[in-house]
């Protein structure tokens, strides 16, 4: 998503109730309350999507070929007889306490299948956010501390380069690249980190760095606005008059004050870092979720599909929740809502 | 380009730039309404796997399509969905911004709950589930993509909106009692331009960037039809000894996006959003 | 008297690769005595931030200094190893700036921003902290500890203003620049941190270079002026000498443009009949913002129990310091906001219109001036025909002072002083019975600000329009009018004819107003104004 579209708007402003209670302890309580009914927004999106919408669900899942009678015992098998708010209210009870049915087409719970392909799936998004952070972080200290000189532009340039190759082209690029210059790939040889720790962190380099490269880009790019934007600002000339160092303003004013606002940013990066590595995976033909969920789409497996949305979903808000909190641990002004008194 | 071209005038070089890249993509289009390349979708087993030449420029496919053709007429769907697709954000998500920031209150409240649970799915996801729920043809997938991208434009216009609103011109319109739906459209609209433009453009390039990897996992655009996700897809178990197959959808692909954030890039630095 | 600082010669310019350099100061020099508070003054661009950065070593990166020596004690400090000069800052010369808003690092504490101009000097955890403490006592705070421990969004402009001033204070420096420091602050608060910077000396002896465009701040605070203009220092003298005016154009001109003589002004205004009906009649008006969820209950009450009237062909000031309610009022009054309780009653078919503080924000910056007056027209639904309508503003035009080039022009090709005419110009164009200003003159400079006032003076005189002006300006609303309303913490504390409530104080808030004036000015300025 474009960078600048979220500065200071986290995803739960909307439903804030600032004001109501001042301090730290209601701050937090706040926001766990609006985590749990945002939660329950999504959980209720993800059932409608699956259960609602389609109509005759037991029809469209098992095909026009299928006779009435297998789909009138289909429906009565996942209780799909039974009225609408009933069947919610027994999924999302499913849900809380980890039983999200059983998968029409592999025969097994849904939890299940999503827990053994959930490593690669986090594993190479975990390791791509630390390269995001890592990278970006570096190159817009340096790129903003003369604006406008060669080594900005440079940076510059070949972030909007990388930014612009879609991340499967990128993975793509990438074997043939490695392939014929090192005549080796590391792809294929998948092991589940239980086995062999340092050969799965090994095959997940590659595909996170391929993730994340057009993120750094991103991340990159807004952070650099943001602190030749802070560098410019009034409490950086007020610490220039106290005879601080170049150094320690950056460190201790320029870097804070543009990790607030980059720090939403990151969560919506972390967001399409999860979407990115589900496409990811078939390149690398990695055994993540993202394999799993073309398989349900393809045979229209619904409770495993809705289960998959619904995890990915809750990863999502407990990760923005996560940004929030954290933007508001660095910043007083989010967390103290007490208004100057003249 | 060089450093000191671009630190002259920073606005044009993106500006011309991005032109360029674009117009590639343009004349690919364009070409392909001609019927100047053989057709997109006609096989030849006798020709497959050829490398550029003269007859087949760049070079043919595992099914002995050509390439260039499948290219030109790739760029058909690339611009399709993405215009279309940005057109149904954008009315979208604009008006529903429009009237969230500017009302406030419980409507604002009820729009925002619902765009900002969009946004809570990874987007990728909701598109591939829409398309799994609606079934994969050329319009789902443009609905889909319309409504995973309105609440980013929902955003920009709400939050663009209520910045305005403390601008003392609106005031002024208020006091004078004009209505709600002309000071939007004479005084609200108008100014969001300088965020909404580069907001629209970027929205076209990540708009393309979900195209191509729906198409690539084979939910996208259809075969036989061409598009560059498919080409990818088809050209993976082929790239090692056939690469063409991957570089030249890759390049068209990139053209287009590259050539749209550097066109967004100059619209915001010629419109002021940063000096250098 | 010895010199504490002596700027020899200095020059800068900003080097720019399509044109030739602009120059931005051109053979500045001066001494600066030690002990004493020196004013520099000029209007915006003339260079006078510049000499002061130039002097702190702050200078933008693209500026050049391009000759010129600045000696600090008798040491030529430009020749300084870079590390030298910048700790030179805080140690020997202190600087604060206009916006105190910005200028405290807003993700910590108010102990935290002060504590690390001792810690980078490596002064040991607990010594640091009572300095600090005793600094904060210093500059005014009350309650220092709890200050401390703050954030600066938690406290008022003033207050940070109080802070940055504690900062720059904390290390004893010689000499102080105060760039601008109270032109973003009310009259009552400017007046508390002129009289802080004044005790300040005192107690530290410090010398003070005070940077102001406002003559009539500088007027009973510094013991000797500079004027710069273009780049150059055009005068030098004592405050007294300097502006009597006698013996300088430029500052004659400048104190002849920004001057609002009460006696002239309010005597060729029209009379009142304050036994008539009033045009506008506002009882036990509440209202506030509401905050949060439970709206209803939880609003903050901005405005409590406001009744008064406003009476055709009079201008009425309202008076108070920021926060006391004033804006809220006009803005309740004009419908942006609505009350909580009381009542508002217009007489029958009278028109009202509104002028508001921003030039920046006034006009719509995509359309032109000819749109923005037609505008009012179509939405009031005017039966004129476009010929006529075109009478109609261009005779609008002509009355504030603006020309027909001007209609065409877009905001952006407007100066601040031009735009705040035509928003003017656009309440005209309806002819209004009633115009509220809320200060449309309080963000441009002294010159521009008079020549607001007259422009408003003179609409009242000429249209017989009621006029509502918004001030916290005491030498403002004593030209201009000749009722006024006191407002503080959201009550009318006093109201009545402005001469007799300026004899006769009847709270501690128009006192306090009344001595802003005199501190800022308002004294010397009717034994001299004549």
């Amino acid at each position: 998503m474009y960078p600048c579209d979220n500065l200071g708007l986290s995803c739960y402003n909307q439903l804030t109730m600032e004001g109501l209670i001042n301090g730290k302890a209601g701050y937090f309580g706040v926001r766990i309350v609006e985590l749990i009914l945002t939660l329950f927004v999504v959980s209720f999106f993800t059932f409608a999507a699956f259960s609602i919408i389609p109509g005759d669900t037991a029809r469209v899942v098992l095909g026009p070929n299928a006779t009435e009678a297998q789909v009138e015992n289909y429906r009565k098998q996942t209780g799909l007889d039974k009225p609408v708010a009933e069947r919610y209210g027994d999924w999302i009870r499913g849900a809380v306490t980890g039983d999200l049915g059983e998968s029409v087409s592999f025969r097994k719970p849904v939890s299940e299948l999503i827990s053994s392909r959930l490593p690669v799936t986090l594993g190479m998004s975990a390791i791509a956010l630390i390269m995001v952070i890592v990278i970006s972080y570096p190159a817009a200290m340096l790129s903003s501390r003369r604006p406008g000189h060669a080594l900005d532009h440079i940076l510059s340039v070949f972030g909007h380069v990388i930014f612009a190759i879609p991340p499967f082209v990128l993975s793509l690029l990438m074997i043939v690249l490695f392939a014929n210059l090192f005549g080796f790939i590391s792809i294929g040889r998948y092991a589940a980190p239980s086995e062999d720790f340092a050969q799965f962190l090994s095959c997940m380099l590659l595909p996170s760095l391929c993730i994340a490269l057009p993120k750094i880009a991103m991340t990159f790019k807004f952070l650099r606005a943001s602190m030749i934007e802070e560098r410019a600002s009034g409490y950086v000339k007020t610490a220039k008059s106290h005879g601080l160092s170049d150094v320690r303003i950056m460190v201790r004013h320029v870097l804070p004050n543009s990790s607030v606002s980059t720090i939403t940013v990151i969560s919506l990066v972390l967001s399409d870092i999860l979407g990115g590595s589900l496409i990811v995976e078939q390149v690398f033909n990695l055994p993540g979720l993202g394999r799993l969920l073309l398989r349900a789409i393809s045979v229209r497996d619904f409770p495993l599909l809705s289960g998959m949305v619904l995890y990915l979903a809750v990863i999502t808000v407990v990760l923005y929740f996560i940004a929030d909190i954290a933007a508001a641990m660095i910043d007083p002004r989010q967390r103290l809502s007490e208004r100057a008194r003249p | 380009m060089t450093a000191s071209k671009t630190y002259r005038s920073p606005s044009r070089a993106y500006y011309v730039t991005g032109a360029v890249l674009l117009g590639i993509v343009i004349l690919a289009f364009i070409l392909s309404l001609t019927g100047i390349a053989p057709s997109p979708n006609a096989t030849s087993a006798a020709e497959k796997l050829q490398g550029p030449s003269a007859a087949h420029l760049m070079g043919t496919d595992n099914m002995g399509r050509d390439v260039f053709a499948r290219c030109l007429a790739a760029s058909k769907y690339t611009l399709l969905i993405s215009v279309t697709g940005v057109l149904i954000a954008f009315t979208a998500g604009v008006i529903t911004g429009l009237l969230a920031g500017y009302f406030g209150g419980f409507c604002d409240r009820i729009i925002m709950l619902f765009s900002n649970s969009i946004m809570c799915f990874p987007g990728i996801l909701l598109a591939l589930v829409a398309v799994a729920v609606f079934g994969p043809s050329l319009f789902n997938v443009v609905i889909a993509l319309g409504v995973v991208f309105a609440p980013t434009f929902a955003r920009v216009a709400r939050t663009g909106t209520i910045g305005l609103l403390s601008q003392e011109y609106i005031m002024h319109a208020k006091v004078l009692k004009v209505r709600p739906s002309r000071i939007m459209a004479v005084h609200i609209f108008p100014n969001l331009m300088p965020q909404l433009l580069p907001a629209t453009v970027i929205g076209l390039a990540n708009m393309t960037l979900f195209e191509s990897g729906m198409s690539y996992l084979g939910l996208g655009v259809q075969p036989p039809d061409a598009s560059y996700g498919k080409m990818l897809a088809d050209a993976q178990s082929y790239m090692m000894h056939y690469p063409w197959m991957i570089i030249f959808p890759s390049l068209m692909l990139v053209c287009y996006i590259l050539g749209l954030y550097f066109l967004s890039e100059g619209i915001r630095i010629s419109l002021g959003g940063e000096s250098r | 008297m010895k010199n504490i600082l002596e700027v020899r010669g200095l020059s800068l310019s900003f080097p720019s690769k399509r044109s030739s350099a602009v120059k931005v100061l051109d053979d500045v020099s001066f001494n600066i005595r030690d002990g004493e508070i020196i004013g520099l003054i000029g209007n915006s661009g003339s260079g006078k931030s510049m000499t002061a950065l130039s002097v702190a070593d702050l200078l933008p990166e693209t500026a050049s200094v391009e000759g010129g020596q600045i000696l600090f004690d008798g040491e030529d400090i430009t020749k300084m190893k870079p590390k030298d000069r910048r700790l030179l800052l805080g140690d020997k010369i202190g600087m604060i700036f206009q916006d105190p808003m910005t200028a405290l690092d807003p993700l910590q504490t108010i102990g935290r921003n002060l504590d690390e101009v001792l810690q980078i000097r490596n002064i040991p955890v607990r010594e640091r902290k009572d300095r600090i403490i005793e600094m904060l006592k210093t500059v005014g705070f009350i309650d220092p500890e709890g200050v401390y421990k703050r954030y600066p969004h938690q406290i008022s402009g003033g207050q940070r203003q109080r802070v940055l001033i504690a900062g720059a204070a904390l290390l004893h420096p010689r000499l102080l620049i105060a760039d601008e420091p109270t032109s973003s602050l009310d009259s009552v608060t400017t007046m508390s941190i002129l009289k802080l910077l004044k005790s300040l000396r005192e107690k530290l002896n410090m010398t003070i270079l005070f940077i102001s465009h406002d003559l009539y701040v500088v007027r009973n605070f510094c013991d000797r002026v500079m004027v710069m203009k273009d780049g150059k220092i055009v005068a030098t003298d004592n405050t007294e000498e300097m502006l009597t005016g006698t013996n300088n154009a430029f500052i004659a001109e400048m104190l002849a443009k920004s001057r609002l003589d009460p006696s002239e002004l309010l005597l060729d205004m029209p009379s009142v009949d304050y036994s008539g009906s009033p045009i506008l009649n506002v009882k036990d008006l509440v209202a506030g913002y509401s905050s949060g969820i439970l709206s209803r209950k939880a609003r903050t009450k901005t405005l409590k129990e406001i009744s008064f009237d406003v009476y055709p062909n009079e201008i009425i000031g309202v008076i108070g310091s920021s926060g006391c309610g004033k804006t809220t009022l006009a803005k309740t009054i004009c419908g942006l906001m609505k009350p909580t309780d009381g009542e508002i009653r217009m007489k029958e078919g009278m028109g009202l219109g509104v002028v508001f503080q921003d030039p920046g924000s006034c006009l719509n910056p995509s359309h032109n001036v000819r749109w923005h007056l037609r505008e009012p027209l179509i939405a009031s639904g005017s039966k004129l025909s476009p010929e006529e309508q075109d009478k109609v503003i261009r005779r609008v035009l002509e009355d504030v002072g603006l020309e027909q080039k001007h209609l065409g022009r877009y905001p952006s090709q407007l100066s601040g002083g031009q735009r705040q005419r035509v928003a003017i110009a656009m309440c005209l164009v309806l002819e209004p019975s009633l115009i509220i200003a809320d200060e449309p003159f309080s963000s441009l400079d002294a010159v521009l600000a008079a020549s607001i006032l007259k422009l408003i003076a003179k609409i009242n005189r000429e249209r017989k329009t009621a006029i509502i002006l918004i001030s916290h300006n005491m030498r403002i609303v004593r030209a201009m009018c000749k009722r006024v309303i006191v407002m503080s913490k959201g009550r009318i504390v006093e109201e009545g004819l402005t001469g007799e409530v300026m004899k006769n104080p009847g709270s501690d808030v128009t006192r306090e107003l009344i001595e802003a004036e005199k501190m800022l000015g308002g004294a010397r300025q009717s034994s001299t104004g004549a």
